[in-house]
């Protein structure tokens, strides 16, 4: 294809948005409305996800070693833990520390009674945090399997709880997500398949004067890419003055969230690239794949 | 050259639209298609066309075989046909120019030659004036010129005018068949389906009249104009 006629097709694409204006206006509504709703679905899905990690990450298990363990047995025992595939990290509450924390916590009658104690009688611990929640269970009882480990303290009940909140979640969001993006496809698809069906004539005449399929679909692939490209614009400048808007009241309380180990939402910023580039690419492919798909139908003349 | 061998055309919904059909147009021809309604004059347009195929025999159009031809390759089929439909089928929102240069564009010809063929071919139809116009501003004998010279500006070996003047005055039906005349003499086949048949008496030349799906009559016959 020549270059002159290459640009003389694009030039009908645009043509094309101002010539067909009612139904653009109603493809580029529908769009826009379509990829709020599944970029909102993501964005909320990501940041819960993002919540329940923060929570999960501040899940320990402590390994309390047996009394009397040597440094050199201490040590090893470390470096196994270490060695551990699904352990994060690994720091020593050495019974010491323990016994000083403990001291700090109590009243000065409790104080006065414990100070003249011989012994300490708190254990040294690991405080170990975990990779993966789901397998707290199978790292606790490999860990007990090792030399000098007394027991281990794990809150398996939370674990399981989390757990299943993320399944449920993970569940239901990726539902909710495909539900939209199919019922999206199907009221594109409709709309587009309407906007080219007012135009079958144009198609008709087109074909009868030997045009290429490619010929004829050019123009409205081009069409339904502006569009879709438009609203894709669009979503990301009404997605930004929401999110932010949310961001903000939850940053307000912050402090509040962050002790039950909540992390705080992502910043707009820094989604703004993957937010722009889905929003772009899924907005021009639905317009534009919409529209080709719906015009096919009248090629077969 | 139009050749149709044995060609027999039957609907899903079984009707027998032609029934083993013989036919031979050459090159430089002028046939006019005749019969009533519902005889099979359509049905032959669509074969020419490629829009349907034939349930039995062969159709051979510009040196294409259309039994045989690929559906990507309807497009160079139809490069070489230039068709005049009864309502006309310009695009509303193109004007004249565009309307005609629309077909040149299609077969990626050269943007130098679109300027000079297109305004040549609408002085041909006598519309020069008007190739700024939208069709709905023109009267229904100037949008059948243009469609005319919108089947001519690719200069096609064949044009196909399906009742090109069942939607015009009776008056402006004659200056379209000269048009076609006049574009014939030049070397190009013209096959004209019609239900006027004042207009083919007048004219007179090749006629093919088609009843129930079969030729009932396929002769010459002189015009009534050819006398005065």
């Amino acid at each position: 294809m020549k270059v002159s006629s290459f640009r003389y097709l694009v030039n009908q694409g645009f043509k094309g948005i101002w010539k067909n204006r009612m139904m653009t206006f109603a493809s580029f509504c529908i769009l826009l409305v379509s990829l709020l709703m599944v970029g909102t679905s993501v964005l909320v899905s990501m940041n819960l996800t993002r919540i329940i990690g923060g929570i999960e990450d501040k899940s320990e298990v402590i390994v309390i070693v047996k009394d009397g363990t040597s440094q050199a047995d201490m040590q090893k025992l470390e470096q196994q833990l270490n060695e551990v595939g699904n352990i994060n990290t690994v720091s020593l509450y050495s019974k010491d520390e323990a016994w000083k924390n403990m001291l700090d916590d109590m009243t000065d009658e409790e104080k006065e009674f414990f100070q003249y104690a011989d012994d300490n009688p708190l254990p040294d611990t690991y405080k170990v945090t975990i990779k993966d929640i789901e397998k707290m269970a199978e790292t606790t009882t490999q860990v007990e399997t090792f030399d000098n480990v007394d027991s281990t303290k794990s809150p398996t009940a939370f674990a399981d709880i989390l757990i299943s909140i993320r399944r449920i979640f993970t569940i239901v969001a990726f539902a909710i997500v495909l539900a939209l993006v199919i019922v999206c496809l199907i009221i594109i698809s409709n709309t587009t398949r309407a906007s080219v069906f007012a135009r079958r004539k144009e198609i008709n005449i087109m074909k009868y004067v030997g045009a290429t399929n490619s010929f004829i679909r050019i123009p409205f692939f081009i069409e339904g890419m502006i569009v879709g490209l438009l609203a894709a614009a669009g979503a990301l400048l009404l997605t930004k003055f929401a999110y932010e808007g949310v961001y903000n009241i939850f940053n307000d309380d912050f402090k509040l969230w962050s002790i039950l180990g909540v992390q705080n939402l992502y910043s707009f910023d820094s989604l703004l690239l993957p937010v722009a580039a889905s929003y772009l690419i899924a907005g021009a492919l639905i317009g534009a794949i919409g529209t080709s798909i719906s015009t096919g139908k009248h090629l077969k003349v | 050259m139009v050749e149709f061998k044995d060609v027999s055309v039957t609907y899903s919904s079984g009707v027998d639209a032609l029934n083993k059909v013989n036919l031979k147009i050459n090159d430089g021809d002028f046939a006019f298609v005749v019969g009533p309604s519902g005889a099979g004059k359509s049905t032959l347009i669509k074969l020419v066309l490629k829009e349907i195929d034939a349930t039995s025999g062969t159709v051979m159009v510009n040196g294409f075989n259309l039994k045989k031809l690929r559906r990507r390759k309807i497009p160079a089929l139809r490069r070489t046909i230039g068709v005049v439909f009864q309502d006309f089928r310009l695009i509303p929102t193109m004007t004249v120019y565009e309307n005609v240069a629309f077909v040149l564009r299609v077969i990626d010809a050269p943007a130098k030659y679109i300027r000079s063929r297109v305004p040549y071919v609408i002085s041909l139809v006598g519309l020069s004036e008007k190739a700024k116009s939208y069709p709905t501003e023109l009267s229904g004998g100037e949008q059948q010129r243009v469609a005319l010279a919108r089947a001519l500006v690719n200069d096609p070996q064949l044009i196909i005018a399906d009742e090109p003047t069942g939607n015009i005055d009776p008056a402006l039906s004659y200056e379209i068949v000269e048009l076609l005349k006049g574009i014939n003499e030049c070397g190009t086949t013209i096959l004209m389906v019609t239900h006027e048949h004042d207009l083919v008496r007048y004219f007179g030349g090749r006629i093919i009249n088609i009843n129930k799906g079969s030729i009932a009559f396929d002769e010459v016959i002189g015009g009534s104009n050819e006398s005065k």
